[in-house]
């Protein structure tokens, strides 16, 4: 009796060891489909893009040279390249906080409605449904210098009052409206008003999602210890509640404003706006890469978008993890 | 029992038969607003003539730069289509990848080749190394354009000869209180106008595989450009937008390519248009680029059957009616002598816009590619440089030039 006590637990062990083995083996042949697809699809070509980024590859070629860091060394030596990181930054820079801050701007003013708040809702959200390639060309129709509707709208004020208080205006009817896609002054500030026009509907949407998840009673709380006004409301419970959707919302933002590409390919299919003010990383990487065949530049621009890209995604997970929840 | 296995047999043979007789090869051309209505023109015709070959349309090349890419990147990918449309100055990379395949076997094979139309000094055009591997389609020229009515109310009667005379007439025009006199197309597809003020002066924008950039007439040609742009006090318009206000009557004078004269025809407001030759520096030019594209052969088919329906569709939209169709269509020249000289003797007089480049034939020169896999990239340099002079950002000429040498030396083979 004694002998086969000790082998109980063993063989119990023994049981489940093998059970749990089994069960592992089920979860990785159950994970295996998607793990594959994430390969196949994510990471493969993220580690060739990574190695090609250090030849020279050109498409058509059959072989390539290693080049060692040298397109990278181009990325921060050339002028063109200055140009690339400097209408990228002017774009986030600008588009993120506008977008943002409008996006919880109309949520709140729509929160407050009583009534029409669909419509409200549909009208913000219309561009972000559109396809910004397809608006892109409305804009340009509606850009156009002499034959379009916004400096045909601009003239109308001509010969108003709106000369003396506007100096814009005064330069414009003396000689002419600008040439908004041509002329290097604008071009940049033209796409980050569209960028916001098509993007501020979706933080809209976000915002009204987390404005429904705070607490009625948190408002009633806060009134009664003495927050009267609707600005300490809103320092003291609205922002703080909100605060998991808005990094959400800036993270989400960021991306995609690093993503922009539509418009610009659509307004200059060559060359990235007038004295390459527009030229933005996304743009870039499609010029090097698929227009001019140059894997190789194409490569080192994507993964130093990529870096950019998983560092906002890290700072996000940081202040996630910091529990900017409010509980 | 039998006799209805038989049938099936039989009726099974039958459909195997007219399967085998269709043929379909697949083939893609640039620049739809320009030459969907010529292909439509074509098919009827095409169709009839051979109703078994049926052919597949891609989808259009938005440029030709985009068509060199397209095509690079389906032979990778393998899928190329049997017959492509390129531009003249992109042929060289597609022969030199192989891509590209001679026609010489084909032209062989023709006993009345010469007789169908096709001449020496076109088909030059797509000869490389003693080999036929393109059949030129559609040849253009610069030419300017004129609103007369524009013109006329400015005072301007005579079109100009020179460059000084075009800017002499901007400087009447800007007085009579029309705001934008004109647009010079330097945005044009592979620094065509560049190259063009370069063969102006007879100067080869590539000599030896190497860029001339350096050459005292590119800085010349330069200098003209910048001339022209701030003594007209032309917009940086982009070249849709340009030809938009020029057929809204908005601009006075446009200097582009004669292929778009069909397009400009068809959306023309209430003005009378007339055509000019492409004004020279100082004196008239000595000779102009080729724009234009060429039907080359890219299939991958081992099929002998593919490759004979490949080859009559190329045959027939280059010669005949269906060339002519060409020149109806578009303000292309169709590079054919029977078709130019028998079928379109007419059609000339009457069109007397499309006579003025047939009339600049002899000045044709090359449309030349920049040597090595940096060819587009270096098409940008240009195009970058030339917009920096649009654009007021480069005042110094002779800085640009030295900055777009460097730049184009480091892309070049061996650079």
């Amino acid at each position: 009796m004694p002998a086969i006590e000790p082998s109980l637990p063993v063989a119990k062990t023994k049981a489940v060891a093998g059970h749990a083995a089994k069960e592992r083996r089920a979860a990785w042949v159950l994970t295996a489909p998607a793990l594959t697809l994430m390969v196949i699809v994510l990471l493969a070509p993220v580690i060739i893009a990574g190695l090609l980024s250090f030849t020279n590859y050109s498409l058509g070629n059959s072989g390539f040279d290693w080049v060692g860091t040298r397109n990278y060394e181009k990325l921060f030596t050339r002028a063109t390249y200055e140009k690339m990181f400097l209408a990228t930054l002017t774009y986030v820079v600008t588009v993120v906080p506008v977008s943002v801050g409008l996006g919880l701007g109309t949520a709140l003013l729509i929160n407050s409605l009583g009534r029409f708040r669909e419509i409200y809702k549909t009208i913000y959200f219309l561009p972000v449904m559109a396809t910004l390639l397809a608006m892109a060309i409305a804009w340009e129709f509606m850009l156009h210098p002499s034959i379009g509707m916004v400096n045909r709208t601009l003239e109308m004020g001509c010969g108003t009052f709106l000369e003396q208080i506007w100096p814009f205006m005064a330069d414009g009817c003396a000689d002419r409206f600008p040439v908004w896609l041509g002329d290097k002054r604008y071009a940049i500030w033209v796409i980050c008003f569209i960028g916001v026009w098509q993007g501020f509907g979706f933080n809209m949407v976000l915002y009204l999602a987390g404005l429904t998840s705070v607490h009625r009673e948190l408002y009633h709380a806060a009134e009664m210890d003495g927050a009267k006004s609707a600005w300490e409301r809103f320092r003291l419970v609205t922002w703080p509640a909100l605060g998991p959707t808005t990094v959400f919302v800036v993270t989400i933002t960021c991306i995609r404003a690093f993503q922009v590409f539509d418009t610009i390919e659509a307004f200059w299919p060559q060359g990235g706006g007038p004295n390459k003010s527009t030229y933005v990383m996304m743009f870039a990487i499609f010029e090097k890469g698929i227009q001019q065949n140059l894997i190789g530049v194409g490569s080192a621009i994507t993964m130093l978008f990529l870096a950019f890209v998983m560092f906002l995604t890290l700072i996000q997970r940081w202040l996630v993890e910091r529990k900017v929840h409010y509980k | 029992m039998k006799t209805a296995l038989s049938a099936m047999a039989l009726a099974l043979t039958a459909t195997a038969v007219v399967a085998e007789d269709t043929v379909t090869i697949e083939f893609a051309y640039p620049y739809s607003h320009l030459f969907d209505v010529t292909y439509e023109a074509m098919m009827p015709a095409f169709k009839e003539a051979h109703p078994n070959i049926d052919v597949k349309f891609r989808a259009t090349y938005e440029s030709y730069e985009d068509g060199t890419n397209t095509i690079l990147r389906e032979a990778v990918s393998g899928n190329l289509p049997d017959v492509t449309m390129q531009g003249l100055n992109r042929q060289q990379i597609l022969v030199d990848k192989g891509i590209a395949k001679s026609l010489e076997p084909f032209i062989a094979k023709e006993t009345d080749f010469a007789k169908d139309g096709y001449h020496d000094a076109m088909l030059s055009l797509s000869t490389f190394g003693e080999n036929v591997h393109g059949l030129p389609f559609s040849v253009s020229l610069p030419v300017g354009y004129y609103n007369m009515d524009l013109l006329k109310e400015a005072g301007v009667e005579t079109l100009p000869t020179t460059w000084d005379e075009v800017i002499g007439m901007c400087e009447t025009m800007k007085a009579n209180g029309i705001d934008n006199p004109i647009f010079w197309g330097w945005n044009i597809t592979g620094n065509w106008f560049m190259q063009a003020l370069m063969w102006s002066q007879d100067k080869a924008i590539v000599e030896n595989g190497v860029v001339t950039l350096d050459s005292p007439e590119a800085l010349a040609a330069m200098e003209q450009m910048q001339k022209i742009f701030t003594k007209c006090e032309m917009q940086n318009l982009e070249w849709k937008a340009a030809l938009s206000s020029f057929s809204a009557g908005e601009i006075g004078m446009i200097f582009w390519s004669t292929s778009a004269l069909g397009a400009v025809e068809r959306s023309q407001g209430e003005f009378e248009l007339k055509t000019g030759p492409f004004p020279g520096m100082d004196e008239t030019p000595k000779g102009l680029p080729a724009g234009g594209n060429a039907a080359m052969l890219t299939s991958a088919s081992d099929d002998p059957k593919v490759q004979e329906a490949a080859w009559t569709w190329l045959k027939f939209i280059t010669s005949g009616e269906g060339a002519a169709e060409v020149a109806k269509t578009t303000g292309y020249m169709p590079p054919n002598k029977a078709a130019n000289e028998v079928i379109l003797a007419d059609f000339y007089d009457q069109n007397p816009n499309k006579q003025t480049a047939v009339d600049q034939l002899p000045l044709l020169r090359d449309w030349l590619a920049y040597p090595g896999d940096n060819g587009l990239a270096i098409t940008q340099v240009i195009y970058d440089g030339i917009e920096r002079i649009v654009t007021g950002d480069a005042a110094d000429m002779k800085e640009l030039q030295q900055d777009m040498v460097e730049e184009v030396a480091d892309l070049m083979p061996n650079g």
